[in-house]
């Protein structure tokens, strides 16, 4: 791990990225224990309600605005809550152990859901219409199991009048409050945190996150247990308090609610959310008496127009104003991160004799259509090995097959001796791959250096609450940097970058990932003769000084020819030819097969028309 | 009489992102003539295509059709405007039947016989192949109903992708007399973007070398250096 | 057993006629209108507004046909269109939509339940049974719908141009077709095609302005499980249809509701293509 004598004083700078939160969180808490007393019993009453829907916003907020998950369904979770209190106390009675067990009850039951919706939606290709489908479908099963209930469940008029605790409002006031500001300092912190970066990344692409090594879906899958139990456990609260429960509650109608607060308010913001679903919720309570219909009405143009015409909510419109009218204050620049060598990883596979890459008999079809036939090769440490031939050759589709083991309609491909079989990106990469797009593929919500701190997920798992000053990270990577100028801009978000520093970040992203074997797709699409240069330095020094295996797939012979030490060209889904860079370069039928004459490759490829 | 330029094009620069694949190009056409755009691949030939046929919005300069001016104009515009695109990938609807396949190129069904029967004689075999499924064609028959999906709506101009990719050498030499023959008959002007060196100069009177998103060079194809200066460029 | 039959017939047939227009739309612009139900309400609300015209129930479908499309029109112009590129916010937008729908329905008309009387009472004898009659009319509905989406697609030029849209839009557009004005119409025809439906369900049972809503779900699922061909939602409105018919009579009536829902999402998660060809 990192030098020890090195981490003493970061640590002494790492406590400012709790601090704040915790602050304005002790703040919050002195504010409501004043208010507790001081305002309207009817207002505290509104509140009490807002500042648990509240809660559960936040877990919307966590889901959607920060993750990209859109979900209908935490309403079932707070239902679960509810009802588990309900049943219980209604049916049982009421006691201190009663209600624990309750609770627990509670708690099980919301993540026993979590699990399945997550097994149903959140899987390596699942489509995000669908998981929205389903979180739509959840309350909606569940208020049908409830009036399916009986007298059990109470069916549409609910259950009420059970024993809770006795505790006056106020005091419910503050515990209510409380837990609001609890969940959203831990929220905040985790968000601020170098995990919660992640949750933008998988947002902003899913692919590249998995490509980098991260199970999105076993991401997405705990995140969403979380967000059910923090919303049964508000669901809980609010039947002790309430000591009423209803199917509304459990309803799409509420969980569709918490969605247009969480947008209205300003998805992705945190605080937005709050204070949207608090005022909208204790407004329409002040208002829906006046106008009924009409409040909701109001809501949702509102809600449709913000989504159509300001998708970021109403919150940044007020933060902008509150900006421009307070007094300017310095605002204190977070410490800019830096970057450290990460000592050598024991590689359990040094002096393994395998090829870095093994290709065998790889075939891949669309139906009739043979995209790839019987391509065999091995790929050794060291090698800079180009990929050519014409459009349509089946470049591209070679190496998905090598980076995903679910592409392939056969054969075999082996990375450093082990095979890949079925195994999903984000477990090939585990095994040594990395895979750079054509396309440069980075977060542009990130800056530079949590771009990197995502790449580094799978070696060197996050804080869930800290936010790290250094990064460390391997020298190959740390050269790409240092050579393009990026390791000066490591606070430069993404979308600041140009083409030829988002390939270069992105080179810099795969190396973190400390492979073995680099798949490079046309790596210097786009970029200026001067960036070609640099990047042809760049793979020369990966293969030959750090023994690195790299693959690519050029467009650019000239290009090819001074970098490579290897050429295979593959026409018509078929290696052609596989050879030295002369003996390629200088060759007739590579001649004839880029200048479209295709019988005299056929006839060497051994097939026919 | 019209003597605008059927298609020019002014200091284009146009990419992806900001990657700038083309990166300032001068491109004008006049009725009846024929450019052979060649370069290796990823040098910027297909992108060049996609943004005068208006799918990628250019990032500078300009592009006139008819002396109209055409920039940021939709494909569907563009296409109206007797302009014909065949693309390099996926340019058929492999489910839809060789008459629907061409019936999508007319403006009107009813033009179809009349339309149909002008350039019968360059398709033998498609004329009782109508009701097939596009895609159960040979290689060959669907790059030949490609072409024929261009000219059936006596189009203007034609932009083609490396359509020789893949074709047998006497199918090329067919394709290349009949679009001498349209080129000559109909006044119709082209842009073919090429590898195959033979067939672009056998059907154009200009080339034009695109290396790396620029023109370093040009010129007639009667020029006896032009297939010296293209070979270079071209070579491995 | 004949009962039976028929019942799973019926259903499949008013599965298929409330969830086609969804389906075309699906087809098209590769989005799930969450404003579905809100168009089948309106359609309802349609036929009572007719009847309370004093006019002849049969006048609420082609009432309903224009309604639906010119509100298509509406939506479509102002809401779907500008996020076009943004396809959960075109889902959540229209879902919004809904509830403001709902929300106008119940300013207009209250929140009350509203009977419409069916066109055709009474039962027909089949075979040695008797069955509802406006059932059975729903099957000649569904038909009716089937074979004129069949022949909208296959027979004109629109519908070529739509079947080209929906292979390859990008191709579509080279080729001259405007795909925007191809996603207009098709978003028109299938709101049309919704308040249609709508109108047609309400002798079923009753009218309140959260009836799509019941309805929806299963339209959602049986449009995710078909893909965009007509042949696929026909299939998956009998078999899941049926299966819903099963359990609501052998096991129980609100499990039998949830049936397709549940199924449905099964099936997609082991099959991503549904009943499509894969």
């Amino acid at each position: 791990m990192a030098d020890r004598s090195v981490s003493l004083p970061l640590a002494a700078r790492a406590l400012p990225a709790w601090r704040t939160p915790v602050a304005i969180g002790v703040v919050a808490l002195v504010l409501i224990a004043v208010g507790s007393v001081t305002m309207p019993a009817f207002l505290i009453n509104n509140l009490i309600r807002a500042f648990l829907y509240a809660v559960v916003a936040i877990t919307v907020d966590l889901l959607w605005g920060y993750t990209g998950i859109l979900t209908f369904g935490q309403s079932a979770f707070f239902g679960i809550g509810a009802y588990a209190a309900g049943l219980v106390f209604t049916h049982v009675g009421f006691s201190l152990p009663l209600a624990a067990g309750a609770l627990a009850a509670s708690v099980v039951a919301a993540w026993v859901v979590s699990r399945i919706i997550g097994w149903l939606a959140f899987y390596h290709g699942a489509s995000p219409l669908y998981a929205s489908v389903v979180t739509l479908v959840l309350p909606i099963v569940l208020v049908q199991g409830i009036y399916s209930g009986g007298e059990f469940t109470g069916s549409s008029s609910g259950l009420s009048g059970f024993d809770s605790f006795d505790v006056p409002l106020e005091a419910w006031f503050c515990i209510t409050g409380g837990l609001l500001v609890v969940v959203a300092v831990l929220a905040w912190m985790f968000v601020r945190s170098d995990a919660g970066q992640l949750l933008v990344a998988i947002r902003e692409n899913e692919v590249r996150c998995e490509y980098l090594g991260i199970d999105i879906s076993r991401y997405k899958r705990k995140l969403s247990d979380v967000a059910a139990i923090v919303a049964s456990l508000a669901g809980f609260l609010f039947a002790c308090i309430q000591m009423v429960v209803a199917p509304e509650y459990a309803g799409f109608v509420f969980g569709t609610e918490l969605v247009i607060w969480v947008a209205l308010g300003g998805r992705g913001s945190l605080i937005g959310p709050i204070f949207g679903t608090i005022l909208i919720d204790v407004g329409s309570a002040y208002l829906s008496g006046s106008l009924p219909y009409v409040w909701t009405l109001l809501v949702g143009v509102a809600f449709v127009v913000v989504i159509v015409a300001m998708p970021r909510g109403l919150g940044p419109i007020v933060a902008v104003g509150a900006r421009r009218a307070l007094p300017a204050r310095a605002r204190r620049k977070p410490a800019p991160m830096t970057f450290t060598v990460a000592p050598e990883r024991e590689r359990s596979d040094i002096g393994s004799l395998a090829p870095a890459l093994s290709v065998h008999d790889v075939r891949k079809h669309f139906g009739t259509l043979k995209v790839l036939d019987g391509i065999t090769f091995d790929a050794r440490a060291g090698e800079l090995l180009s990929l050519i031939g014409p459009n349509g050759a089946g470049k591209s589709t070679l190496m998905r097959c090598i980076a995903d083991g679910s592409e392939r309609s056969g054969g075999t491909v082996e990375l450093g001796g082990t095979e890949i079989r079925k195994l999903a990106p984000y477990d090939c990469v585990a095994l040594g791959v990395g895979r750079k797009f054509q396309t440069a593929t980075v977060f542009d919500s990130l800056t530079v250096g949590e771009a990197l701190r995502v790449a580094r997920n799978r070696i060197e798992p996050p804080s869930r609450w800290r936010r790290e000053t250094t990064l460390a990270l391997p020298q190959p990577a740390l050269d790409v940097l240092r050579l393009t100028g990026l390791d000066r801009m490591a606070d430069r978000e993404c979308r600041y970058l140009s083409h030829g520093q988002k390939q270069a970040l992105e080179l810099a992203m795969v190396l973190a990932l400390e492979p073995r074997t680099i798949l490079l797709d046309e790596p210097t699409a786009g970029l200026t003769k001067q960036e070609r240069t640099q990047i042809g330095e760049i793979f020369v020094s990966l293969s030959s000084r750090y023994r690195l295996c790299l693959l690519l797939v050029e467009h650019d012979l000239e290009f090819v020819q001074q970098i490579s030490s290897r050429i295979i060209v593959l026409h018509q889904g078929r290696i052609v030819m596989d050879g030295g860079v002369d003996e390629v370069v200088k060759s007739e039928l590579v001649r004839a097969v880029y200048a479209g004459e295709t019988h005299a490759a056929k006839d060497a490829s051994g097939d026919d028309a | 009489m019209n003597a605008q330029p059927i298609v020019q094009a002014t200091a284009l620069k146009s990419g992806y992102g900001e990657a700038m694949v083309i990166k300032g190009i001068d491109l004008a056409l006049a009725r009846g003539e024929v450019v052979a755009v060649l370069g290796k691949n990823g040098m910027g030939k297909s992108t060049l295509l996609k943004t005068l046929m208006g799918f990628i919005k250019p990032a500078a300069g300009e592009i006139a059709y008819f002396g109209e001016r055409a920039t940021g104009l939709a494909p569907n515009r563009i296409a109206r405007n007797d302009v014909a695109y065949i693309p390099q990938e996926k340019a058929l609807f492999q489910d839809l039947t060789v008459q629907e396949n061409l019936r999508l190129a007319l403006a009107r069904d009813r033009d179809f016989a009349p339309k149909f029967e002008r350039i019968r004689d360059y398709f033998p075999f498609l004329a009782e192949r109508m009701k097939q499924k596009a895609g159960t064609l040979s290689g060959g028959e669907q790059k030949m109903l490609l072409i024929a999906r261009a000219l059936i709506r006596e189009p203007k101009l034609i932009l083609i992708d490396e359509i020789t990719e893949g074709m047998q050498p006497s199918v090329i030499e067919r394709l290349a007399g009949i679009l001498v023959r349209e080129r000559d008959a109909a006044g119709t002007a082209m842009v073919v973007v090429e590898q195959h060196v033979q067939f672009a100069f056998s059907v154009a009177s200009r080339y034009a070398v695109l290396e790396l998103g620029e023109i370093p060079a040009q010129g007639p194809t009667s020029d006896p250096a032009a297939a010296a200066t293209v070979s270079r460029y071209l070579s491995i | 057993m004949l009962n039976l039959l028929l019942d799973i017939v019926t259903t499949a047939a008013i599965l298929f006629t409330v969830s086609a227009g969804l389906l075309i739309v699906f087809g098209v612009m590769k989005i799930i209108n969450f404003s579905h139900g809100a168009f089948l309400t309106v359609g309802g609300y349609a036929s009572v507004v007719v009847a309370q015209s004093g006019f002849n129930w049969w006048w609420s479908v082609p009432f309903s046909l224009v309604v639906g499309f010119l509100l298509g029109m509406a939506v479509e112009r102002f809401i779907v269109r500008p996020l076009y590129g943004r396809p959960l916010d075109a889902i959540l937008a229209t879902w919004g939509l809904g509830i403001i729908v709902g929300q106008l329905i119940t300013l207009a008309f209250g929140r009350g339940v509203q009977m419409v009387a069916s066109p055709v009472n009474g039962a027909v004898p089949v075979f040695s049974e008797h069955y509802s009659a406006y059932r059975l009319l729903l099957v000649v509905a569904a038909l009716i719908v089937a074979l004129a989406l069949g022949w909208l697609l296959n027979g004109t030029r629109l519908g070529l141009q739509t079947r080209a849209v929906i292979m390859n839009e990008g191709l579509a557009r080279a080729l001259g077709i405007s795909s925007s004005r191809v996603r207009f119409l098709t978003f028109c025809t299938g709101a049309a095609l919704a308040a249609a439906a709508g109108t047609l369900i309400t002798p079923l049972s009753s009218v309140d302005p959260n009836m799509g809503v019941a309805w929806v779900v299963g339209a959602f699922m049986l449009v995710l499980v078909s893909g965009s061909s007509l042949v696929s939602l026909a299939v998956a409105s009998v078999v899941l249809g049926g299966a819903q018919m099963l359990v609501s009579t052998f096991v129980d009536p609100v499990l039998g509701g949830l049936t397709i829902a549940v199924l449905a999402a099964l099936l997609l998660r082991f099959r991503p293509e549904g009943f499509a060809r894969g």
